[in-house]
């Protein structure tokens, strides 16, 4: 095993490999931006008195959650085109980080709505209720007491749904994107496939280290957001 | 100072109050007696805007509102006249006990800080928790959650506070804490308006007693009359269950 | 649109289900046990075991399941080679069938998963139900098999649901192993007229169906044993 099997391949990955990691940082960052704003228009359809609007954002979410990744990534990549087509927008030269981008906003949206509503429906009707008849306006209500909570509820599912954004993400070199999960197929590419071990594990400790520093970020967000959260014990 | 005309208010098919009319006045204390079911606590709900009452008026000092159509404006502007106790307190559980009774303040009433801070303060000082300005909600017991839930409400120096049940989710030996800053601030001359079960605040304390029964007024007046001699059936029937002494006869 | 192609696509792309399925069941019958007997190390504190599996499920839980999947495909081959070598058996690598890969791939990640799912639904049982357990004189295993398993299980299931949804789109990744499942099959058949667009919307229109009827088959299943589950005031 040892002629196929060289660790120094390993080191010699990791430099190459890291610069890579700002594109895959790029590609979940604007998806978590648009995949967020998209979210709260879903969960406020969710949470809303119109039936039709809960009907679809329902479905939405449905179909969402049943389709891998990557078959959501090529109906995009190939169907948007062909869409865009029919209104006269021909999208054959804009970059392929646009179809990612999408892609993953929209799925990172379905997440979210769900990650929304529960939070906000974990929030008792009382503190909205109090607020207001303590004088604040309905917005203020929202914002001061209602969403502070909220939020505290949010961030791990938040944090759970970024980390699977990130591990997600790592697909879009089927498209050609160079980010760090495409770089390591080059580097593969460049060695004729040998040594694809080697450089699969320095990759996967890239992410596994990106898993965990994300983890315990979200796990200190969490005890500085809950501000009075804290369980006193009293026996 | 306020009066309620007509008052109704459905969920779905179920009527929860058939034409309630109620006034208060400056300095009034009134007990609202009732079994439940009888829309006591949605009445309250109702005079805050918490629900939208169906129908009916109010009347406060110079404004005068239609319940159902009652614009944005309007309904501040009666919130910042009233003050809410809820029956489970209701604390801004993302707040100290400070920061609560300042919050409507500060952001509702636009109360400098520092001043904010010297009422809250004082509030607080008042129902007997000067060592618990920076407790959170989660690290006092019911009863001084919602002792700190009058302070609230008095720090706003309402024209009349309104209490919802503010005894019924506490431990019997919690009860009393809670009743008796509510006597206190009843003795400086707030206006209070009650629901509660506490038959003994009502006969000590309040200068009326409303007794509710099915969506509607059914008797009224001042608590040793209705305590003593009732008018009219349903009351009866009800006083018969509620009060102490009765109930020791009936054993 | 060449709808012609889309319906044809589509039975091609149903073709693959069997292959989507079977993955999915030899890997939930190997998960669900050994995840199971992992998340009791963990709870127990068994020194050793339970250190394995905290660092294994992090692992699995913190990289990407393509990832996985090429170091699988490219180690184990490296493996059996060696092996092969020797003791001089003659028989080549390439020629194993690559369900085999996926076999061993998709267990290794959802017993991960499953540990973590099995883990926090036991930690909800109350100890009380374990103490009743012994009170009534049952022996540790069946205090286990008939009072807490039963309820953990309960607990579990809509995770478990996630996962099994989970781990069917997962499959679609088989095309890096050249596994002939849903995805690969409608890719193939679209190389030849380059209609993309109607293979993904086969595609995708196959992984809707397959898992609304798996979510909704774990909701009925769901409802039947829920009796188990106390009603929180």
């Amino acid at each position: 095993m040892e002629k196929y099997f060289n660790a120094s391949y390993i080191w010699e990955s990791f430099p190459m490999l890291l610069p890579y990691v700002k594109v895959t940082f790029l590609v979940a960052g604007l998806s978590v931006l648009f995949g967020t704003l998209l979210g709260f228009i879903l969960a406020a359809m969710k949470i809303g008195n119109n039936k039709v609007a809960r009907k679809i954002a329902n479905a939405y979410i449905t179909a969402l959650r049943c389709t891998p990744s990557i078959v959501l990534l090529f109906l995009v990549y190939y169907g948007l085109p062909a869409l865009a087509e029919n209104f006269g927008l021909l999208l054959d030269n804009v970059d392929k980080l646009f179809f990612i981008v999408i892609t993953f906003s929209l799925q990172f949206a379905a997440a979210m709505a769900e990650v929304i509503r529960s939070a906000y429906q974990s929030i008792d009707k009382g503190q909205f209720e109090a607020a207001v008849s303590v004088g604040l306006s309905n917005f203020q209500a929202y914002r001061r007491i209602v969403f502070p909570q909220a939020l505290v509820v949010a961030l791990p599912n938040f944090g759970n749904s970024l980390l699977e954004l990130i591990k997600e993400g790592s697909l879009a070199y089927t498209i050609g994107l160079i980010d760090v999960m495409g770089k390591a197929s080059l580097i593969i590419d460049g060695r004729f496939n040998a040594h694809a071990l080697e450089t699969y594990i320095a990759l996967s400790v890239i992410y596994w280290v990106i898993s965990i520093v994300i983890e315990q970020v979200f796990f200190k967000l969490e005890k500085i957001f809950s501000k009075g959260k804290q369980v006193i014990k009293t026996t | 100072m306020l009066e309620i005309k007509n008052i109704h208010k459905s969920f779905g098919q179920n009527e929860i109050l058939k034409g309630v009319d109620l006034q208060i006045d400056k300095g009034d204390v009134v007990v609202i007696l009732g079994p439940s079911g009888s829309g006591k606590t949605t009445l309250l709900r109702c005079i805050n805007f918490l629900e939208k009452a169906d129908e009916g008026y109010a009347n406060f000092g110079d404004i005068n509102v239609h319940l159902k159509t009652a614009s944005k404006k309007q309904i501040h502007v009666i919130r910042q006249k009233t003050a809410f106790v809820f029956q489970n307190y209701n604390l801004f559980n993302n707040k100290t006990a400070l920061e609560n009774v300042t919050e409507g303040l500060i952001i509702g009433r636009k109360v400098p800080k520092a001043e904010a801070a010297e009422i809250g303060k004082k509030a607080l000082d008042k129902v007997g928790l000067s060592e618990k300005y920076d407790a959170y909600p989660s690290q006092l017991s019911g009863g001084q959650q919602q002792r700190v839930g009058i302070a609230r409400a008095v720090a706003l120096n309402p024209d009349i506070i309104l209490f919802d049940e503010p005894t019924s989710a506490l431990d019997p030996e919690l009860v009393g804490e809670v009743l008796t800053v509510m006597k206190n601030i009843a003795k400086e001359g707030t206006t209070m308006l009650v629901v509660t079960h506490e038959i003994s605040f009502a006969r000590d304390v309040a200068n009326r007693v409303v007794f509710m029964d099915g969506g509607m007024i059914v008797e009224e007046g001042p608590p040793n009359e209705i305590f003593s001699n009732p008018k009219e059936e349903r009351t009866k029937q009800f006083l018969k269950r509620v009060l102490p002494e009765d109930y020791i006869y009936y054993i | 649109m060449d709808f012609k192609f889309l319906v044809d696509t589509f039975f091609v792309a149903l073709s693959g289900v069997p292959t989507a399925l079977i993955i999915t069941i030899i890997s939930l019958l190997i998960a669900l046990p050994l995840g199971f007997l992992l998340a009791l190390t963990r709870i127990n504190q068994i020194p050793v075991l339970q250190r394995f599996a905290q660092v294994y499920v992090s692992f699995i839980r913190g990289t990407p399941v393509i990832v996985q999947i090429f170091i699988v495909y490219s180690s184990v081959p490296l493996f059996l080679t060696s092996i092969f070598e020797k003791y001089h058996i003659d028989k080549n690598v390439y020629d194993i069938n690559p369900i085999w890969y996926a076999f061993i791939v998709f267990s290794i990640n959802t017993t991960a998963i499953m540990i973590e799912i099995f883990r926090s639904a036991i930690s909800t049982v109350s100890k009380g139900q374990l103490e009743a357990a012994y009170s009534v004189g049952l022996t540790n295993v069946q205090a286990l098999r008939r009072i807490i398993i039963p309820q953990v299980l309960v607990t579990a299931l809509p995770n478990i649901c996630t996962a099994t949804v989970n781990l069917i789109k997962a499959t679609s990744l088989g095309y890096a192993m050249s596994l002939q499942e849903i995805t690969l099959r409608a890719k193939v058949a679209a190389n030849v007229g380059y209609n993309y667009v109607e293979a993904y919307i086969d595609i995708f229109l196959v992984y809707l169906i397959l898992c609304s009827l798996v979510e909704y088959l774990f909701k009925r299943y769901e409802k039947r044993l829920s009796k188990y589950k106390i009603a929180h005031a």
